[in-house]
């Protein structure tokens, strides 16, 4: 391949990198251009992040399963990685548009930059140059033929994610990444709308995706659940993907292996198409006690692709490993290379909003919260930020969370409205929390006045307080009047009252 | 089917097309014959009815009225002087694998046979701007893939060179010669003046080739030159937007219309890159020499290379005298011929074909009968629709490379196949780096250490320029590149001086020089310099060329 784009990769960096080729043109290292298996799997790779006792979980006591992921997660970006059709589109697609329309003028840098910011954020190496290949089957929902993706360079490698009781587990964990690649989504194959047609949808074709590879460090489906969703977590703070596993923009593959402590890694299973947590964990259970019994009663388990039915708990075979489709990887010459600039990856991880870790224990420690109440205020979009504006209107923090989580999200959940910024603005409920801290309402009528804010009312506490005349009376030469009124006016009731019939 | 209306792009800035200097048709492509553009389409319409049945070059035409009416137009133009361009007005026709919205795009293969483009190429949307008319798409070998465009579902294109000039029942009396390929339609409809100039691509020689056999020029820029939206990938990495045109100059003149920056290819360079190499093209220095000497020898202060490895046992004794009478043109012309060694060239060809159908596995994958194209009406199960689809569609020599290719990239022979021709291909590369005089603007190599490189030691060893044959011999007879018996691998040869320039990226033109003594058969020279330095090309290729011609007419009087 001739390679013009050296040429602007050196005018994007600055840096003069013509020896690159002819030094040692694609060989430097692992990340070198060779067929050598990927690294994921457990027969080839270690844990080499600290880990917890170094078995655990085991199953009956002697299975130790060994759990790998790989996630894809949509990129939430405007346009397609590689054209600049848009991610939601009307309109079907044409497969030229994405192969040679290679144009990454306004579509690559976005999808590359949020790509960064989750590694960044998965605390992994960005490697400066990078770059894509096709892997190749047939598919009708595939227009290529082949997808593009980045098997031998990918972006980033190396990160993890830290697991503990805080995640609600019972010991720290250390999952290592094993890299994060981007690549093209497919379009969707729609079976049975018809019956007996498949129709085929192009939108989707083309859509950035990242596809993080976690390495062999899980023990249990336990484990793999909270892992799922604290990753999720990560890149809803990062927004860089929705992470809906329901909705498809965010898909998750689990390999799974057990084996008997002390004794050989067992072959590997890998469960396709998974799409909530729920089946993640399922699966995984599913697929450990299958494994077991087959070694229990002496029948092999052999490397295959299996599937997960719902219904009745149970995996099943899509494809054995003889059947596997060889992907002929093949570097794709129609894109240069990606090259960054490092001043870009330092200006992106500036940009880093804080992270689900650092945010727990910076709230939990600012306002003296308890883990619960932390995990709820992060477990809702946007209430962290919420909350904090609350704070910032004068209430002591230990009011507005009982407000927030307790009073607010209690009646939300109630009426089945989900929570948002908007609902009641953050400027009414800390007028509200203001005024019942001061006494200038009751709590009871406070609720009150909450209720009527979330109905619609958008005044402040003391406005909706002060027309509904419900102030509380401070005056106590008043209030001793109103009471002897009140008896010498009623002298039956006293009378009752005094007799112990109340 | 899909609509294609979601393909409509913007379309893509071009700076304003410079207006002709003089607004005359004296500086016209027009002023050789004095003409018009009017009469020249009325020209070109009589050769195609005249010859096209024989040639096959063109498969769809353009309505001649459509032509005549834009080509009056474009006369008018002339007249009043706001011309589009030099070419304004001349008729073009472009190879069946250039995305045209007007006519079908079948790149000579069943699997397109009713395919029409949604859009058009960028060269030839650029072409169109500077006032070209389209005259109609042209034969070619199926996807690009064969040497003498005999591999087509429209049927093989045949060497215009002898029917020219001749009667009906002397022509069925002559044997039919290749026309070489695949874009032996684009020369065969160039030699018979069909059209003006056409576009050709060059994967592996693909022009070049055809344009020795036919008695045309053919060029190939640099890969990156011109951008390649539109033309359908063969092997991308190699694959570029060539021309095939009467004279050099014309060449050059499209050429200069076509390079442009295009951001709907990645691998087509960019105004600041092709800026970046102009500034690293040092001029020779003419300074210390007389301007009449110049004058008489144009090629003055110019070196020549003579690859010692592309003087194979199989060259034709016919065309080793070619290559020794160029060689002396060029030294009367003041140039420095000198021998240089490409020590790679043998291993070229096996890297070419290893990359070639790699690729063309890989971008051949998504004719699948679903959103456009051939489909199998042997749809009986999931599976069976592609094979059936893809057995139907695809020809011979395709299916053969699809299987080559698909070979080359399985995971158990990727290293040994794949990986080595990517090592000998940048080997490959770097032979020329070390013989060039000036780096290659890209790499910025010079295949050798820096201070080797300015000594001046090394300035007087390295050229500017390389001369070779373009082909073994003259154009073959049909009869001997059809069928069965022939060997695929021997098929291969026929590309054999024109890869490693496709390899290397570089820019490579074959100039017709004479003819065989032998057979009468036209015969070109390759002119190949370094990457980006398509002017050497031009200069020395001129100078071949008016020397050539005055052979032929030497050889005709």
């Amino acid at each position: 391949m001739m390679r013009p784009w050296l040429l602007r990769a050196q005018q994007a960096t600055g840096i003069t990198r013509l020896s690159y080729y002819s030094t040692g043109a694609r060989s430097h290292g692992a990340r070198g251009l060779t067929t050598a298996p990927r690294q994921h799997h457990p027969q080839q790779q270690r844990p080499v992040h600290a880990a917890p006792p170094p078995t655990r979980n085991l199953v009956k006591g002697r299975w130790e399963p060994i759990i790998g992921l790989e996630i894809h997660a949509q990129i939430k970006s405007k346009t397609k990685l590689f054209s600049d059709g848009q991610t939601s589109f009307n309109a079907p697609t044409n497969t030229h548009v994405t192969l040679i329309d290679a144009a990454y003028p306004g579509t690559l840098p976005e999808c590359v930059d949020l790509a960064i910011k989750t590694s960044l954020a998965l605390d992994a190496h960005v490697y400066p140059v990078s770059s894509f290949d096709r892997k190749h089957y047939f598919y009708p929902d595939l227009p290529q033929g082949y997808q593009i993706t980045q098997h031998y360079e990918p972006l980033a490698q190396n990160g993890k994610i830290e697991l503990s009781p805080l995640d609600g587990l019972d010991y720290h964990l250390t999952v290592g990444i094993e890299q994060l690649q981007l690549e093209q989504d497919t379009g969707k194959s729609l079976h049975d709308v018809y019956p007996g047609l498949t129709l085929l949808d192009f939108n989707r074709a083309g859509t950035g995706l990242m596809e993080i590879v976690t390495k062999p460090d899980l023990r249990s489906s336990k484990e793999a659940g909270i892992l799922v969703k604290k990753l999720q977590a990560l890149l809803r703070a990062v927004n860089s993907s929705d992470g809906n596993m329901d909705e498809g923009s965010m898909r998750c593959d689990v390999n799974v292996s057990v084996h008997e402590v002390g004794k050989a890694y067992g072959e590997r299973c890998e469960l396709k198409n998974l799409n909530s947590i729920k089946s993640v964990v399922d699966a995984i259970d599913a697929e450990i006690a299958r494994q077991i019994v087959a070694y229990e009663s002496n029948e092999p388990v052999t490397q295959e692709t299996r599937g997960f039915d719902v219904s009745t708990g149970t995996t099943f075979r899509i494809r054995s490993k003889e059947s596997a489709p060889d992907y002929r990887y093949m570097p794709e010459p129609d894109l240069p290379r990606l090259v960054l600039d490092l001043a870009t990856i330092r200006a992106l991880k500036s940009q880093l909003p804080e992270l689900p870790d650092a945010q727990r224990e910076r709230i939990m420690g600012q306002y003296d919260l308890s883990l619960i109440e932390t995990r709820t205020l992060m477990g809702e979009d946007g209430m962290v930020k919420y909350f904090e504006s609350v704070v910032s209107k004068g209430p002591t923090a230990k009011s507005v969370i009982t407000w927030t989580i307790h009073e607010l999200l209690g009646r939300l959940n109630a009426r089945d409205i989900k929570f948002s910024p908007d609902v009641v603005k953050a400027t009414q409920l800390g007028s509200l929390i203001n005024c019942v801290d001061q006494g200038v309402i009751s709590a009871k009528i406070g609720k009150n006045v909450l209720n009527l804010m979330i109905e619609g009312d958008l005044r402040d506490a003391e406005a909706i307080v002060e027309e509904k005349g419900w102030k509380q009376m401070e005056n106590h030469d008043e209030l001793d009047k109103l009471c002897e009124d009140m008896m010498s006016q009623y002298q039956d009731k006293v009378k009752a009252v005094q007799k112990g019939n109340i | 089917m899909l609509s294609y209306t979601a393909f409509i792009r913007p379309s893509i800035r071009i700076r304003p097309l410079r207006h002709h200097a003089t607004r005359s048709l004296a500086t016209s492509v027009f002023s050789k014959t004095g003409s018009t553009p009017t009469a020249e389409a009325e020209e070109h319409l009589k050769n195609v009815a005249k010859y096209n049945q024989y040639t096959n070059a063109f498969v769809d035409l353009t309505q001649p009225d459509h032509i005549r009416s834009q080509a009056i137009e474009s006369t008018r133009r002339w007249e009043s002087g706001t011309a589009k361009s030099a070419v304004d007005g001349a008729v073009m026709g472009y190879k069946m694998n250039f995305c045209t919205s007007d006519l079908r795009t079948t790149c000579s293969s069943a699997m397109l046979e009713n395919f029409k483009a949604p859009y058009t190429a960028t060269a030839i949307e650029l072409l169109e701007k500077a006032g070209v008319i389209m005259g109609g798409k042209i034969n070619m070998d199926e996807f690009g893939m064969g040497s003498h465009n005999v591999y087509s579902h429209a049927g093989p294109a045949r060497n215009p060179f002898e029917i020219l000039g001749r009667s009906t029942e002397e022509i069925q009396e002559l044997e039919a010669r290749s026309a070489g390929g695949s874009s032996g339609g684009s020369a065969a409809a160039v030699a018979s003046n069909m059209c003006f100039a056409a576009l050709g691509s060059d994967t592996g020689g693909s022009v070049r080739l055809p344009a020795s056999y036919c008695g045309v020029v053919g060029f190939k820029p640099s890969y990156g030159r011109i951008s390649r939206w539109g033309l359908v990938a063969y092997a991308s990495s190699l694959d570029t937007v060539g021309t095939l045109t009467k004279t050099v100059s014309d060449a050059q003149t499209i050429y200069d219309i076509m390079a442009k920056e295009d951001p709907k290819d990645s691998t087509c360079l960019t105004e600041r890159q092709r800026k970046a190499i102009a500034d690293t093209l040092n001029p020779i220095d003419l300074t210390r020499l007389k301007d009449q000497d110049v004058n008489a020898k144009p090629l003055l202060g110019v070196r020549v290379g003579i690859p010692q490895e592309f003087n194979l046992a199989e060259l034709a004794p016919a065309t080793k005298d070619l290559w020794r009478r160029g060689i002396q043109v060029l030294k009367d012309a003041g140039a420095v011929v000198i021998p240089v060694s490409l020590p790679n060239t043998k291993l070229a060809v096996g890297a070419y074909f290893t990359l070639a159908t790699a690729e063309a596995s890989s971008n051949l994958q998504r004719y699948d009968g679903i959103r456009y194209g051939h489909q199998s009406d042997k749809n009986d199960e999931k599976d069976a629709l592609y094979s059936h689809t893809r057995m139907e569609g695809f020809g011979k020599e395709v299916k053969r490379r699809i299987l080559l290719g698909t070979y080359v990239l399985t995971s158990g022979s990727f290293d040994n196949f794949f990986l080595r021709a990517q090592k000998i291909r940048q080997m490959v590369r770097n032979d020329f780096d070390r013989v060039f005089s000036r780096r290659n603007a890209i790499t910025g190599s010079c295949g050798n250490l820096v201070e080797d490189f300015e000594s001046d030691n090394s300035a007087a060893t390295r050229v500017h320029a390389l001369l070779t044959p373009v082909a073994v011999s003259t154009a073959p007879k049909l009869k001997d590149v059809i069928g069965d018996q022939i060997d695929p691998v021997d098929a291969f040869l026929d590309d054999i001086f024109t890869i490693p320039a496709s390899l290397a990226g570089i820019p490579s033109m074959s100039v017709p020089f004479g003819t065989c003594t032998k057979d009468g058969f036209p015969m070109g020279l390759q002119i190949m310099s370094q990457y980006g330095d398509e002017e050497m090309v031009f200069k020395v290729a001129k100078v071949i060329e008016e020397k050539g011609r005055g052979m032929s007419n030497k050889n005709s009087s």
